[in-house]
């Protein structure tokens, strides 16, 4: 068994969206009570989070972005960049807490106090830009992670896998030219889906080509079409990168009762994206793993889909 | 939309009288494959393509030009006058883009010189000019969702759908109507601006739209 950490923070429900949106915190309700159900509970190493140093965010945005989005914040607005990223007075504090929960998580691992962590955060992070707020997302988490990886603690080669149905535009834009983090991901169509991006030809740029992929399933495909994408693009791709250090960018929303896009995956199928993951980060990586939330809007199925990734994470891959 | 607008301006030309390697260097170096041929008054006389070119001569001295043998020196001797294609079909400067869109269709061209009505080049139109402009169209430069709706071919469906959108405070990137399989159908394609979906899918339900599952989604119905 691993000594798995559970970011836990109830202060990731302040972040409100008002009524019409799906990026709630009811999401992480569900999630607790996941975790709580599989009787995992006893098994995991909890944490708080503690509030990001804003130097670390200012790895991957510019400061005049941050300050923008703590203005917008601090005057009350609503809005922030478009109408997708809804905002309230604590969305710039709880941002920096989700980045600093994943940091604090980063510190545990690489001290040796927990083996691999899962940060269910919000807001997510993978659609943020450097200068722009996209998707539901303001901080790039996942990209601020893999800089505070190789600034603070010198690991060379991170490898980020992003399974979230949507394309994660920012990380693969932040990483593109930077032949030290390989960006993977797999995700609906970007000719069917939000954010438009993410086609089988972008391959990374300068120094970064070939350190970019991506794995877009037409609509309608499920746990087949994952197998095999996985099997053949992810799998080989990391083998040849031999990442030092494996980041999540955990998304539930392909699943085939999440209305956000038109994917089939079932809870099986979750299970072994994540069990090849793990098998990924202990053939190469220590089994350093981190896995930060993004997507995932089904309530009633994000309890089981969390509980059964945690328990991966615990209990190790299961065969496939 | 005019042509004008999304062609491309600086426009390299070459005189009559110009030599095949040199037209085949300009190309090369210039990564284009047409020119224009225009007299001493920049007005359009004819136009030359890669394509007239690898014509004139075998691919070997096409690849690397030297006079070392006699063939080539023939070659060297001729000039654009006799490979090029005079008084080559070319859009008014008026023309908008859809007119291009559909002349290149029916010449099945790669690109058109613009020229003003006595004849002045003004500027080319490609392929992938217009492409640019569709792009442009589609408005999938932009982070957005594209849906797929069926609706009966009546007058009026378009609006409830656009305000269903507007209720919802989505901005819309673009909007497209093509042809349905069921003659009295039409399907709608509207791209939204936004990561936020579920309710809007759900409000034209309610309205008795018809989603189109994805897969069925199509933008070439219109005869060949």
């Amino acid at each position: 068994m691993h000594k798995t950490g559970l970011l836990f923070d109830q202060r990731y429900l302040l972040h409100d969206t008002g009524s019409y949106h799906p990026e709630v915190s009811d999401r992480l309700l569900a999630a607790y009570k996941g975790i709580k159900d599989s009787e995992l509970l006893s098994d995991l190493i909890l944490f708080q989070a503690i509030p990001a140093d804003i130097r670390w965010i200012e790895t991957v945005h510019d400061r005049a972005y941050i300050d923008r989005l703590n203005d917008a914040c601090v005057s009350g607005r609503k809005q922030f960049d478009s109408a997708d990223c809804q905002i309230c007075a604590e969305t710039y504090d709880t941002a920096v807490l989700a980045v600093g929960g994943i940091l604090r998580a980063i510190r545990w691992v690489m001290n040796g106090k927990i083996d691999n962590a899962f940060c269910p955060i919000r807001p997510p992070g993978h659609h943020a830009e450097t200068n722009q707020a996209m998707g539901f997302c303001y901080f790039n988490n996942v990209a601020i992670a893999a800089r505070y990886l190789q600034q603070e603690f010198h690991i060379e080669k991170v490898g980020i896998i992003d399974f979230d149905v949507h394309h994660g535009n920012g990380t693969q834009h932040i990483f593109e030219k930077d032949p030290s983090v390989f960006y993977y991901s797999i995700h609906q169509h970007p000719s069917f889906a939000y954010p438009g991006t993410g086609r089988e030809f972008e391959e990374g740029s300068g120094e970064g080509l070939g350190f970019t992929k991506n794995s877009p399933v037409l609509p309608g495909g499920g746990d087949k079409e994952y197998h095999t994408l996985i099997q053949q693009d992810l799998v080989p791709a990391f083998d040849r990168f031999q990442p030092d250090f494996i980041l999540v960018s955990t998304g539930f929303d392909a699943h085939m009762d999440d209305d956000m896009a038109d994917m089939n995956v079932t809870s099986e199928g979750f299970t072994w994206i994540m069990s090849r993951i793990v098998e990924l980060a202990d053939r190469h990586a220590d089994g350093r793993i981190i896995s930060v939330l993004e997507g995932g809007y089904s309530l009633k199925r994000l309890p089981e889909l969390v509980g059964q990734h945690v328990g991966i994470l615990l209990n190790g891959a299961q065969a496939g | 939309m005019l042509v004008t607008k999304s062609m491309t301006k600086k426009v390299l030309t070459v005189k009559k009288d110009a030599g095949l390697f040199e037209i085949r260097n300009l190309m090369k170096e210039n990564n284009i494959r047409h020119l224009p041929v225009v007299d001493g008054e920049n007005r359009l006389i004819g136009i030359v393509t890669d394509r007239d070119l690898r014509s004139a001569m075998p691919y070997r001295i096409y690849r690397e030009p030297t006079t070392a043998s006699e063939e080539s020196e023939r070659i060297s001797k001729k000039k654009v006058a006799d490979i090029m294609t005079p008084d080559p079909i070319s859009i008014p400067a008026r023309y908008t883009i859809q007119d291009a869109l559909l002349l290149i269709d029916a010449h099945r061209v790669g690109a058109f010189p613009v020229t003003e009505e006595d004849g002045t080049l003004v500027g080319i139109v490609s392929v992938r000019d217009l492409i640019r402009a569709f792009i442009n169209v589609l408005g999938i430069g932009q982070p957005g969702t594209l849906l797929g709706i069926v609706v009966e071919d009546k007058v009026g469906q378009l609006k409830r759908i656009v305000d269903a959108i507007t209720e919802e405070n989505i901005s819309l990137g673009s909007i497209l109507v093509a042809r349905y399989w069921d003659e009295h159908k039409r399907a709608v394609f509207p791209y939204l601006l936004t990561n936020n979906v579920r309710r809007i899918k759900k409000k034209l339900e309610e309205l008795g739209f018809q989603l189109l599952d994805p897969m069925d989604w199509y933008f070439d119905r219109v005869k060949k």
